[in-house]
């Protein structure tokens, strides 16, 4: 606690002597600040290009479309751009300092329309950020979806250097990280379990969504808890306009969102809702068992949002989401919860503040009904609230300085079982939880030198702080259990401090065309307990503590990067090296459920992952999407396990081709198609066998030493809209989509199955999820 | 309470995946070394146990598994030292003690082979194995739930006190009207005593489907349930080899080596256990 103390009064010092400096250092210079945001709605921009012509300098938006830029005085011609939208060119007299709000008009998709792209889109060529993807909602609505169900993660999934961990999984691993290596952001709350449905559906409804950004490496200093990724999922503000309703009914859900006004310009809500009706269907199935189930999920988005004046903006924002599943014999349960409050403060125009509140909760239970002698219920949750503050100071046009703290408490339940009832035998058991402080202060600038080369350094200190109540396990070194500790409530019985440079550059060669480079460390103090590929909602997460080190992950990166054809198309090659120490996994045999020993089942090691990307990215008027290639390898050495020799990871697949595009044929149709390619993932074959009481026991080869066969797909969908009529502001459009047009069956898994007729035979029997799967939805707004 | 999640689990996931399928491919997984294989046990009852000694083979071997004939098998309770022979010598690979063994609580049991050839570059291998005591049966009980599956289902019920103070490992079996039902490894049902210890329980230990002929009950069928007490690593095996060879990517880990008690590398389990019985008359 003495620590941010000692931070906050940093803070604030600073704070003032920036705003005291501001006065006498600017006879000469002035600051042009503001906001972007869209004309018909009112959402801020976020990453829009802001350009001074005369300077051939600029800045962009921050994610709540603030801008500030401080020149000498002068004329300027400005250009605001942002993809999708017109640019806004204004022009300015420059000798106070000025506010400049901008309204920017969206594109609609008109043949005839031809646009002058003198404009500078080049963002991605200048800026000194890589290894990172940013995506609309828009682009993500148009990729085809698995029972039309447009999905995020699924998109994120086609990415470079994403590899989705199996088949229909939430999942991912990023450059060679394990899934929960990633950090989930949805408007800066973390979200622990991004599944409904063991996985076919993330967690973010669409409609609710504004922007996604991914960042796979060169990770900003403001981030950290991570090895891997931090993939930033901003929520829509809510028009400030006027009353939107935007709905669609699929084959598996329907969804439903209201915007509007509270007050004009001012002050704007949404509320986006969804729930699946697929158990429908399991009244129609000729198993009369499944009749009486109950399997759907549901979720509900909702912010507000209120510009008190020029220098304040409030946002209140939260996600509540359930998976339900019920019968006669058992009840399962489980979700995340999210809340953020967040409060934007311009002390002065040069320095935009923001605080946040943040709190997050994933929990499940399940259990059989009462009055049985097996009745009972199990509980398990992670509940984190906490705060944070991030200022940047946007200097002078070469300096953009960035700091904040942020301290969360984090309460892990792992698990607590109870009979229920008064004839259930069953006594409580309870895995003992503990809770965590984790805090972080990270200071970075961005800084230009001269118009070639511009660096962007930090530093991240982080500290995890266990605290009790808890009871401590002590292993020997064969991890056998031999002594324990009781912790009181709030002793702090460990803490981990480290440092975490960042360090990113980007070298402009000419107008269309960079050589960048980064280093990242980053450091992860909590992790999943998943020995499974894909993930269940039984998966929780447990934290560093005496017996189990963070994770500790170094990255180095370059790549090219040129534009062509006006910016219209990107390009990029990365080559990336990443090194990742005190990795978990588990040893043989592991159980993870209900066990108070967890950490003697943990094995620690290293692991190591490189790789290149390629891609290319299209902006042009009637075709967008992307294509790209990666060749990325992945090993973990860890002792104990496949006897202490190096071996692939499950994400390892070496060859990665995604195909993502859209066509805009006319107005109203467009058409979009997929092609995803994957090496088979690693798995761990029987070699040889043995029988045992009957039973056929498998020997295994080295870990990972097989593949399934090659994974590829292809999707396919087209969307026919609606005449806009003037004046009518319903609109409607229907989608059709096509899932593995060419039924594909791609592995989900392989089992060995020993023969029912004669007990001395045995096949291998592949498991295909999805075969060619048409779906249609109705989207609907006014 | 971990059975019971595993089947919720697993009827929720074959909820989910009601539109997968299943087919049969052909993998060549190559070929691997021959290692020596023990199963057999030794328990309290006065009988003849056997112990079979085999040959690991290719995976997709689909034949038996090779005999090992021919070799010198000893046991031994620390104190006794007992000969096992050879059912068909030079032929069956099974050994026998004779009729009247009968383990006795509390020993250590050791099972010693003198190979005439060497198997995985060892001509001799040991395994022992403690005898621990099991608490008393005291009956069992059988009861018809309509509601489960398309003919319903027969739960056998156990009643017994767990002793406090101790960690226990118990395996159920089963036999109607004197035939063995849980008659191989994957039949029987294992439990710890983690979240009953020091109950007296009245649970359910197995359930029977009642739409196969090898496991339904009528009104006037002896049943009899026996309770074993097991040592942990023999719970580990029976577990392990009960989940392997399923793969799931949700709720599998790794596949790995079944951990046996056999040195040398050989695989396989020689166990001893104590028994106490309950019989009822289905009503």
């Amino acid at each position: 606690m003495r620590f941010c103390t000692v931070v906050f009064t940093l803070l604030i010092l600073f704070i003032s002597y920036c705003s005291a400096g501001d006065e006498p250092d600017n006879t000469s210079k002035h600051t042009i600040s503001g906001k972007v945001t869209d004309k018909s709605n009112g959402e801020g921009l976020i990453g829009a290009a802001v350009f001074i012509k005369e300077l051939n300098t600029g800045t962009s938006t921050n994610s709540y479309g603030f801008y500030s830029i401080t020149l000498p005085v002068g004329q300027y011609s400005l250009i605001f751009s942002y993809i999708g939208y017109h640019n806004s060119i204004t022009s300015i007299q420059l000798h106070q300092d000025i506010k400049l709000n901008i309204e920017m008009e969206q594109k609609h998709e008109t043949l005839k329309e031809v646009e002058v792209t003198s404009e500078r889109l080049d963002k991605n060529v200048v800026k000194p950020e890589m290894s990172t993807f940013k995506m609309d909602i828009k682009t993500i609505q148009k990729i085809p979806a698995l029972f039309g169900e447009v999905d995020i993660i699924k998109a994120i999934q086609m990415l470079p250097g994403v590899q989705s961990v199996s088949e229909g999984s939430s999942g991912f691993s990023v450059r060679g990280g394990a899934p929960d290596q990633n950090l989930i952001l949805l408007d800066d709350a973390p979200v622990y379990n991004a599944s409904h449905l063991l996985g076919f559906f993330s967690v973010f409804n669409n409609d609710a969504i504004k922007d996604v950004k991914l960042y796979k490496g060169d990770i900003p200093a403001n981030y950290g808890g991570r090895l891997s990724s931090v993939l930033d999922i901003n929520m829509k503000e809510g028009n400030n306009k006027e009353y939107e309703v935007d709905g669609g009914i699929g084959l598996i859900s329907s969804r439903l969102t209201i915007e509007g006004p509270i007050v004009k310009d001012k002050a704007s809500f949404i509320v986006s809702g969804r729930r699946t009706y697929a158990d429908l269907f399991l009244g129609l199935s000729s198993n009369k068992a499944l009749h009486n189930n109950q399997l759907y999920f549901y979720d509900l988005n909702a912010k507000v949002n209120w510009e008190i004046n020029e220098n304040n903006h409030i946002y209140l924002s939260g996600y509540f989401g359930r998976d339900v599943f019920k019968n006669s014999f058992a009840g399962f349960k489980w979700g995340n919860e999210t809340g953020t409050f967040r409060w934007n403060h311009l002390f002065t125009k040069k320095i935009f503040a923001n605080f946040t509140f943040l709190y997050s909760d994933y929990l499940y239970n399940l259990g059989t009904p009462d009055g049985n002698t097996n009745s009972f219920v199990w509980n398990s949750s992670l509940q984190d609230f906490g705060v944070k503050g991030d200022i940047s100071y946007y200097m002078n046009t070469n300096n953009t300085i960035r700091f904040g703290i942020s301290i969360t408490q984090h309460a892990f339940n792992p698990g607590k079982a109870n009979g229920i009832g008064s004839q259930s035998y069953f006594q409580d058991y309870v895995v003992p939880g503990t809770q965590a402080i984790e805090s972080a202060a990270y200071a970075s600038n961005e800084e230009k030198f001269g118009n070639h080369l511009t660096l962007n350094y930090g530093l991240r200190f982080s500290m995890f702080q266990s605290v009790g109540p808890t009871t401590l396990y002590h292993y020997n070194s064969n991890y056998i259990a031999i002594d324990s500790s009781i912790y009181k409530s709030w002793t702090f019985y460990n803490t981990y401090t480290g440092l975490e440079p960042r360090l990113g550059a980007v070298y402009v060669l000419n107008e269309l065309s960079s050589i960048k480079a980064s280093y990242t460390r980053t450091l992860q103090y909590l992790q999943l307990a998943q020995n499974s590929t894909a993930g269940t909602p039984l998966d929780f997460w447990f934290p560093a503590s005496p017996n189990v080190k963070p994770q500790v992950a170094d990255q180095v990166a370059t790549g090219y990067f040129r534009n062509f054809r006006k910016n219209t198309i990107e390009t990029s090659v990365e080559v990336y090296y990443k090194w990742m120490n005190d990795v978990i996994d588990f040893k043989d045999n592991a159980q993870l459920l209900l066990n108070k020993q967890l950490e003697g089942e943990l094995r620690i090691g290293k692991a190591w992952s490189y790789g290149a990307e390629f891609l290319l990215r299209l902006n042009e008027r009637k075709l967008n999407g992307w294509v790209s290639y990666t060749y990325s390898r992945t090993f973990r050495q860890i002792p104990t396990i496949n006897n202490g020799a190096y071996y692939p990871a499950p994400y390892d697949k070496p060859n990665n081709i995604s195909i993502v595009l859209n066509y805009q044929l006319t107005k109203r149709l467009g058409i979009s198609a997929n092609w995803v390619y994957a090496t088979g993932t690693p798995v761990t074959f029987p070699t040889g066998r043995a029988i045992i009481g009957g039973k056929v026991i498998p020997i295994y080869s080295d870990r990972n030493a097989y593949r399934y066969p090659d994974y590829h797909r292809m999707d396919l969908s087209v969307d026919y809209a609606c005449k806009e009529k003037p004046g009518n502001k319903f609109k409607w459009d229907l989608n059709f989509s096509v899932y593995n047009v060419y039924d594909r069956h791609n592995t989900w898994t392989i089992n060995f199955v020993q023969d029912n007729i004669d007990p001395n035979v045995t096949y291998a029997e592949r498991t295909y999820l999805f075969g060619i799967i048409p779906s249609v939805t109705l989207n609907f707004h006014f | 309470m971990k059975s019971t999640l595993k089947a919720i689990i697993s009827y929720l996931f074959f909820l989910v995946v009601t539109v997968s399928c299943t087919e049969k491919i052909t993998i060549n997984t190559g070929e691997t070394y021959v290692r020596f294989v023990v199963d057999g046990h030794v328990a309290t009852d006065t009988a003849a146990y056997e112990i079979t000694l085999t040959k690991t083979a290719d995976y997709f071997y689909n034949a038996p598994s090779p005999k090992v004939v021919n070799a010198k098998v000893m046991l031994s309770d620390g104190d006794t030292n007992y000969t096992l022979h050879e059912t068909e010598p030079g032929n069956s690979g099974i050994y026998t003690t004779s009729p009247s063994f009968y383990g006795k609580i509390g020993k250590t049991y050791t099972l010693s082979v003198q190979l005439a050839d060497p198997i995985g570059g060892s001509g001799s291998y040991s395994v022992s194995c403690a005898l621990v005591h099991v608490a008393h049966l005291d009956s069992t009980k059988a009861v018809f739930h309509s509601e489960f599956g398309k003919n319903g289902a027969w739960e056998i019920l156990a009643y017994a006190q767990d002793p406090a103070n101790e960690v226990n490992y118990y395996m159920f079996n089963f036999y109607r009207n004197g035939v063995l039902i849980t008659d191989s490894i994957h039949k029987v049902r294992v439990s710890d005593d983690k979240l009953i210890n020091g109950s007296y329980f009245n649970g359910s230990v197995l359930y029977l489907n009642n739409s196969r002929d090898d496991e339904k009950l009528v009104p006037g069928d002896r049943i009899t349930l026996v309770m074993s007490g097991i040592t942990k690593e023999y719970f580990d095996f029976v577990q392990q080899v009960q989940e392997s060879g399923f793969n799931i990517p949700f709720f599998t880990g790794p596949p790995a080596n079944i951990v046996g008690n056999i040195n040398n590398s050989g695989i396989g389990f020689f166990a001893a256990y104590s028994n106490s019985y309950a019989s009822a008359i289905v009503k």
